[in-house]
């Protein structure tokens, strides 16, 4: 017993002397700080919380590090995974990020009172209102780059089995039932998150439901509650449920996460992925030889096909934070488009800026003509509830394993929206 | 009936190497994975590595800042360490030897704290945090690592503590020494495998602690190593053979630790945690 | 003189008793005040609704099925894991040459981090040709299994994974419980002609009753708030089919930002773990007297 308190008091010794080592360093540090004292004194921290990584946004923040030098920017990046925990429990203690990432319009956040009106903001203007997202007529979040997700495809295995991109959705599915004869496997997905097949449903929804006359204002009555996707979405759904009783999507890939599955394209043991731009450059690493190109999700009838995206992700300023006015000199200098572009540069999409051109590159030209024509949208960004995709996705999982039925995940849909609605009156 | 007696072990001890080298399997992938290219993890992801290539780690070390992170971590598993242990350990002579109805009633509200989900508890908790000035520090995760496990140390010692001979402190206490002065010089010394039992099981916890990180320590060079690992996964994750060596480091000092101490873990929690 | 000794002794007390107050106690309690009020992120006013979020929680499926996969998780997670654990810590604390190498490599996945624990087994259990697991039982010509893609199956695939990670600590409770019996009444129980099985039923598994205890009631409360594991490996999903109790209660209170009704079954939550561990506790006394 002696010998295992030796053991412990000696590592003890030994880690007092290495905090003892570590606090000199800090020390010395200082120190060095201590000449530049009278400029760090004044610098300003500014935390801006996202969930698109440091990386793809790195010439942004260097940008704006060289404009504003006095301007501490520590960057925080938190998964979306934990990102609405973490945001939303820092938000309710008051203690929230000075600016923040968040897609839509930020109603959540507005009616709950923790973000900025940036409705007459001297920068709002600067950007087209298409980008601007409002909520009771409000803008409160400014748009970043555009966000958009088509299918990846593979051009030198789709060129060996002699077939081009799909114009219709019958086309698809015959492309699919193709590579399976040839061996090849046609689709990944990492549909353990329930993000990729809400998002491939919402494809078959763009083309034929959103695309009607009648239904152009659906988002808006959802959204006040005197439509429901039930009754509705059934048809188009239930067509889009082809795709599973044909075998394109299995149940195995419930079991495979988003990056084995951006593996198994990269390496072209799989022929198409749905994603966006961001993952390009991950392909590009992975393999150096891949050709790739991207394509919309085709409708019924002969078309562009649609791209699943919108606005994307979008900038909040929080109401509490200490140095609002830095927060909006940033929101400032990302409308110019020097910032604009430095945003495209890690992560493609369009810019909402007025006066900004983007040269599209190759890997998008068979989705050229769905730009073109402004077939990008995504249904869910529009809702100003909290993530109630979520649960819809969640309700597609278990309409793959059997265990639910159309209808089902989308009663699951208007129950979560309407326990949304309720919680969201009165503030 | 010799020969019985030495064959049994050896069967026995074949069928445990067996069943080790199952075990040891997935460790054994995550360090075999670090060694090789994307390729060769993807064409055979148990058989050994062509070519050892190590840059996967230099690469790694830099990318998390290692040295820095590894000191941090470091600092809130020690100090924490510290407070968890001494603090429980004087309220848990307390409670066994007191015999007022309030020390019984305050013991039962800390041992409640056992069955308590305390993720639900994170809001309050983030703004008392925050009202203290204590964001962004080390000592937020410091100070909710010591409360949070108040409650399992104080159960783990009051079982240690009641089966102490009470002569020992009854002789010093007609020396003149009080309460206090008798549990600092004669009970805490004999407290020293429990402490030892609980050091074990609680640095586990603070080693490897996620949320307390990642809610309170914001900024990056206040980040521990977790932190830094987790930075590279999820949605928008890249590549993960370059991710495996950052799991490896992430893991590497608490598993080279119990290595070494291995047979004093044993002992210590022998000594210790067994009495109840 | 007494008093003063009481004194000294709630003063002793008291540095615990205030972190306990401060950090843990009162953010507790001030959640599950709440449990009464309409609290939500999404606005600022709160109001008291009495016992309606209570009411709703038996109405909520997933909040049924997080409780029934804890109570799945927690009830298989014990008893395998114990059991397990007992015969391994007997066989490694005989004389074996490689007891030391083979301690080490039982105990070693209790030392990783859970984050890394699942985000390890994720691949190992990959339904994808290059998991590993799959591409082993592929290659002794069993199929390939959708370990953690099959809503029937991925709850048992995550239990597997803390089998493996949490036997080996068990076995050395139970080790050091051995080590502290003294090896006199083994061989009295040999002279006496007693075999292996007679002794380990009649002499060693009553004498490590005090670490099955503590084994049993840690797993067991540790398994009813299980979460970072499913967090880590499943999300909850396929669908809802690993949701735990901890899982749901995070989701209702962050991702639906309704706090209040997370809150309440926090409350309710924490009420049906003191009465499981009590009843426990009461279980293993008998077991310990008789």
């Amino acid at each position: 017993m002696k010998k295992v308190f030796t053991v412990i008091a000696s590592l003890f010794l030994l880690s007092s002397l290495m905090l003892a080592g570590c606090g000199k360093t800090d020390e010395a540090g200082s120190k060095e700080n201590a000449s530049g004292a009278a400029q760090s004194e004044k610098k300003v921290k500014i935390r801006i919380m996202g969930y698109n990584k440091e990386e793809t946004r790195k010439s942004y923040l260097d940008y704006l590090k060289e404009k504003l030098p006095n301007v501490d920017i520590e960057f925080q990046f938190v998964d979306l995974k934990s990102f609405e925990n973490m945001l939303r429990t820092q938000l309710a203690a008051g203690e929230g990020p000075d600016i923040f990432e968040t897609s839509g319009s930020g109603a959540v956040y507005a009616n709950a009172g923790y973000v900025e009106d940036l409705t007459d903001a001297s920068f709002t203007s600067k950007y087209n209102d298409t980008g601007l997202m409002r909520y009771q007529g409000k803008v409160y979040t400014i748009p970043l780059q555009s966000w958009f997700e088509g299918i990846w495809y593979n051009k030198d295995i789709f060129e060996k089995q002699g077939l081009t991109p799909p114009k219709t959705w019958d086309e698809w599915m015959t492309i699919h039932e193709k590579l399976r004869q040839a061996g090849v496997k046609p689709q990944a997905m990492g549909a353990k998150s329930w993000e990729p097949m809400m998002k491939q449903s919402m494809g078959m929804l763009l083309n034929e439901f959103y695309t009607k006359p009648e239904n152009k204002d659906f988002d808006a009555a959802f959204s006040e509650g005197t439509k429901k996707v039930s009754g509705n979405w059934n048809e188009v759904v239930s067509k889009w449920t082809e795709t599973i009783q044909k075998g394109n999507i299995t149940k195995d890939m419930l079991g495979i996460d988003y990056d084995q599955a951006q593996d198994e394209f990269a390496t072209g043991k799989a022929a198409m992925w749905e994603s966006g731009p961001w993952a390009a450059e991950a392909l590009k690493q992975k393999n150096p030889n891949l050709n790739m190109g991207m394509f919309p999700i085709p409708g019924l009838t002969e078309g562009t096909g649609w791209l699943i995206g919108g606005p994307g992700s979008a900038f909040a300023v929080n109401k509490q934070s200490k140095h609002k006015d830095v927060a909006m000199q940033i929101l400032e200098l990302t409308a110019t488009p020097e910032a604009q572009q430095a945003l495209i540069k890690d992560n493609f999409g369009s810019s909402f800026l007025k006066g900004v051109d983007v040269q599209l590159p190759p890997e998008y030209e068979d989705s050229a003509a769905a730009f073109k024509e402004g077939h990008v949208y995504a249904p869910w960004i529009t809702w100003p509830f909290g993530a109630i995709a979520e649960d819809y996705g969640k309700s597609l999982q278990e309409v793959l394993t059997g265990a639910k039925s159309v209808d089902d995940a989308l009663k699951v849909l208007d129950d979560k929206a309407e326990q949304q609605r309720k919680s969201l009156k009165g503030n | 009936m010799a020969a019985k007696k030495d064959k049994t072990p050896y069967m026995l001890e074949l069928c445990l190497i067996i069943i080790a080298v199952i075990v040891a399997l997935p460790i054994y992938y995550l360090l075999v994975t670090t060694l090789k290219t994307p390729e060769e993890a993807v064409a055979s992801p148990l058989g050994l590595p062509h070519h050892w290539t190590f840059g996967n780690y230099a690469e790694a070390w830099n990318m998390m800042r290692y040295p820095k992170v590894f000191m941090n971590n470091f600092i809130i598993t020690f100090f924490s360490l510290i407070g968890c242990t001494l603090l429980p350990c004087m309220a848990a002579y307390g409670f066994a030897r007191s015999r007022n109805w309030l020390s019984k009633l305050l013991f039962l509200a800390i041992i409640a704290g056992l069955v308590v989900p305390f993720q639900i508890a994170l809001i309050p908790l983030y703004k008392l945090i925050s009202t203290l000035h204590l964001m962004n520090t080390l000592w937020a995760v410091i100070v909710v690592n010591i409360s949070v496990t108040i409650p399992f140390n104080v159960f783990l010692f009051i079982n240690f503590v009641k089966s102490l001979p009470l002569e020992v402190e009854e002789s010093a206490s007609i020396d003149g020494a009080g309460v206090i002065g008798s549990f600092f010089r004669i009970v805490l010394p004999l407290m020293q495998p429990v402490i030892a039992s609980a050091a074990i099981l609680n640095s586990l916890t603070f080693w490897n602690d996620f949320m307390g990180p990642l809610l309170f320590l914001q900024t990056r060079d206040k980040a521990v190593i977790l932190q830094e690992v987790y930075r590279n996964i999820g949605q928008f994750s890249t590549n993960w053979t370059a991710f495996f060596p950052m799991m490896v480091l992430g893991v590497a000092p608490l598993l080279i630790f119990y290595i070494i101490m291995q047979k004093y873990i044993i002992k210590g929690i022998a000594a210790g945690s067994v009495k109840g | 003189m007494i008093r003063k000794r009481e004194f000294a002794f709630l003063l002793l007390i008291v540095p615990a008793l205030l972190f306990y107050l401060i950090f843990y106690l009162y953010p507790v309690v001030s959640t599950f005040a709440h449990s009464f009020t309409d609290w939500s992120l999404l606005k600022r006013s709160v109001h008291f609704i009495g016992l309606e979020n209570y009411k709703q929680l038996f109405h909520d499926d997933v909040v049924l099925t997080g409780i029934k996969n804890s109570i799945i998780y927690a009830v298989i997670m014990t008893i395998v894991q114990n059991a397990l654990a007992v015969p391994l810590a007997v066989a490694l604390d005989k004389n074996l040459r490689s007891k030391n190498l083979l301690r080490m490599v039982f105990f070693a996945p209790a030392v990783l981090s859970p984050l890394v624990v699942g985000f390890l087994w994720s691949y190992i259990m990959s339904s994808l040709d290059y998991g590993p697991l799959n591409q082993m039982l592929t290659q002794i010509g069993l199929g390939s299994v959708n370990w953690l893609g099959e809503p029937k199956l991925a709850l048992y695939s995550v239990i597997l994974t803390q089998v493996w990670q949490w036997t080996g600590w068990a076995m050395v409770i139970y080790l050091a419980n051995l080590q502290g019996i003294s090896k006199e009444l083994f061989e009295a129980a040999h002279i006496d002609g007693a075999n292996g099985w007679k002794t380990f039923w009649n002499i060693t598994l009553p004498l490590l009753v005090p670490s099955i205890t503590i084994n049993t009631v840690l797993s067991m409360i540790g398994g009813l708030k299980v979460f970072d594991i499913i967090f880590s490996m499943t999300s909850g999903g396929p669908g809802h089919a690993t949701e735990s109790i901890v899982t749901v209660l995070l989701q209702r209170a962050f991702t639906d930002s309704q706090l209040g009704y997370a809150s309440a079954l926090g409350v309710l939550f924490s009420l049906f773990v003191m009465v499981v561990t009590f009843l426990q506790l009461r279980l293993m006394k008998r077991w310990e007297v008789s």
